[in-house]
């Protein structure tokens, strides 16, 4: 048996991981575009902050692959498959057959469209996805001067960690947003308040633009875009494996073509907490998909259940999402607290369940929230 | 029974909450989204970052499961000699 994983970040190589755990015979590939041994995405804010070294962003060593009989193949991607013959074509023209397929390759990072005729330096905009997207704002962030200007584009979790970068140090910021408010998708008007305070509060200048025609200076700058991800499907085209926001599945992680699953940022699967087939592009749950998907590889009948979350912090407020946080699949919103308190929790619910919040401000929230979507209870016995 | 001593480092932890999905009984988040560390779901001591506790061979796997599946590694877990089980060095 073969079990081939693409994508080597961290739910391909959870689900590799285990695998070898529960089956110390099978033959194990993985792919990872990356040349490097997994690292955690998480740390790279850590290490551009010079808070750890760069090599503590590693989770696993070169030699572990070897170690654990893992075929490793860096530096590829597949841009062929063949669900009949069940075997792909890998970028190096190498054809690798496979017995059950893993689809773990995450997201592309989206990149702005701009006009260089304008002065941007390309070298001066810095993405935050990859150890070299990273090592490149490092290099950015080592030639910084005294008039050095932090500019950012997007408002979401890639646009904090800029926010509480340049603030590190020192370095004067304006953030540039398309609506007047982070996650305009999620938050509502008074979280999108308490965010732009505490920013306005930090001094960093925010500047509405519904355009890519940013008007930038071209002074020393750092430009950091953080604007989303999106998937690539155009390997996958002629499969017939459905795709929608993400790569479908059902609560087993299985798309709808036989012996073919997917996990991770990549996923659009069945969530049974939710009940809703939804896309969940955080940590948690793309490690913990691939921790589950290997058992259902390996033939154990289990749909994959999680309440999964994300933290982050903005200038040191906490932003927390919890569970199904798009507002448009939300029948009721029920908001506590308020930017004059210091914090403000949205709930979600939908049939008469909480099914996500998000938390902003008001940490303590966290835990009975996480356990009200997770128990399923209903609306009346949370809310009282 | 084989004791461990846990340890969270708080100036790398940011409440990803991983640990608390996995091993809740020694993991939970305090207000500042820090995860602290309990001996079995009490805290006998007031609340901490770092804690001594008996476990079984189980709980153990549990709990070093629990400290890999953190996105900072802010987790450190020792064995009875000093040894850093986690992360490995």
């Amino acid at each position: 048996m073969h079990y081939l994983i693409i994508g080597g970040g961290i739910a391909g190589t959870t689900a590799t991981e285990e695998l070898r755990k529960l089956n110390t015979n099978a033959d194990i590939t993985i792919i990872s575009e990356e040349e490097h041994p997994v690292y955690s995405r998480v740390l790279l804010p850590h290490y551009v902050k010079e808070k750890i070294p760069r090599e503590r962003v590693f989770l696993k060593k070169e030699t572990w692959y070897a170690e654990k009989n893992i075929e490793w193949m860096t530096g590829v991607i597949c841009d062929y498959l063949d669900v009949r013959n069940k075997f792909v074509r890998l970028s190096n023209g190498r054809e690798v057959e496979y017995d059950k397929l893993l689809i773990a390759t995450g997201g592309e990072v989206r990149t702005a469209p701009f006009d260089f005729a304008q002065g941007i330096n390309e070298r001066q905009i810095s993405y935050f996805r990859t150890l070299a997207d990273s090592d490149h704002l490092v290099t950015l962030l080592s030639e910084r001067d005294a008039s050095t200007q932090g500019y950012v584009i997007g408002g979401g979790f890639i646009a904090c960690e800029y926010i509480n970068i340049f603030a590190h140090f020192g370095i004067p910021t304006t953030v540039m947003l398309r609506s007047d408010r982070f996650w305009s998708r999620v938050f509502d008007e008074e979280t999108g308040r308490l965010v732009n305070q505490r920013l306005l509060n930090g001094n960093v200048e925010i500047k509405k633009s519904q355009t890519t025609n940013y008007q930038l200076p071209t002074t020393p700058s750092i430009l950091g875009i953080g604007i989303g991800i999106i998937p690539d499907f155009s390997w996958l085209r002629d499969t017939g494996i459905k795709t929608n926001i993400g790569i479908l599945a059902n609560e087993y992680l299985e798309t709808n073509i036989p012996d073919v699953y997917t996990a991770g940022d990549i996923s659009e699967f069945q969530d049974v907490v939710v009940n809703r087939q939804v896309n969940i592009g955080n940590w948690m749950n793309a490690q913990m998909q691939g921790r589950h998907v290997a058992k259902v590889m390996l033939g154990e009948r289990e749909p994959f259940k999680l309440v999964s979350s994300y933290a982050t912090n903005v200038l040191g407020l906490e932003i927390i999402f919890v569970g199904d946080t798009d507002r448009s699949a939300a029948e009721e919103i029920v908001v506590r607290g308020s930017v004059l308190d210091g914090g403000v929790t949205q709930l979600f619910l939908r049939n008469q369940k909480l099914v996500g919040a998000t938390i902003v401000g008001r940490n303590s929230d966290r835990q009975p929230i996480t356990a009200a979507i997770r128990d399923q209870v209903d609306k009346s016995d949370f809310l009282g | 029974m084989p004791k461990l001593t846990i340890k969270v480092d708080p100036d790398l932890c940011i409440g990803a909450a991983s640990c608390v999905t996995i091993a809740p009984e020694t993991f939970q988040l305090n207000d500042e989204n820090k995860a602290y560390v309990l001996d079995h779901g009490t805290e006998p001591t007031p609340r901490t970052y770092e804690r001594v506790i008996e476990v079984t061979e189980d709980e153990k796997e549990n709990i070093i499961l629990g400290a890999q599946s953190c996105p900072t590694l802010a987790i450190f877990i020792y064995d009875e000699q000093g040894k850093q089980l986690f992360p490995e060095q």
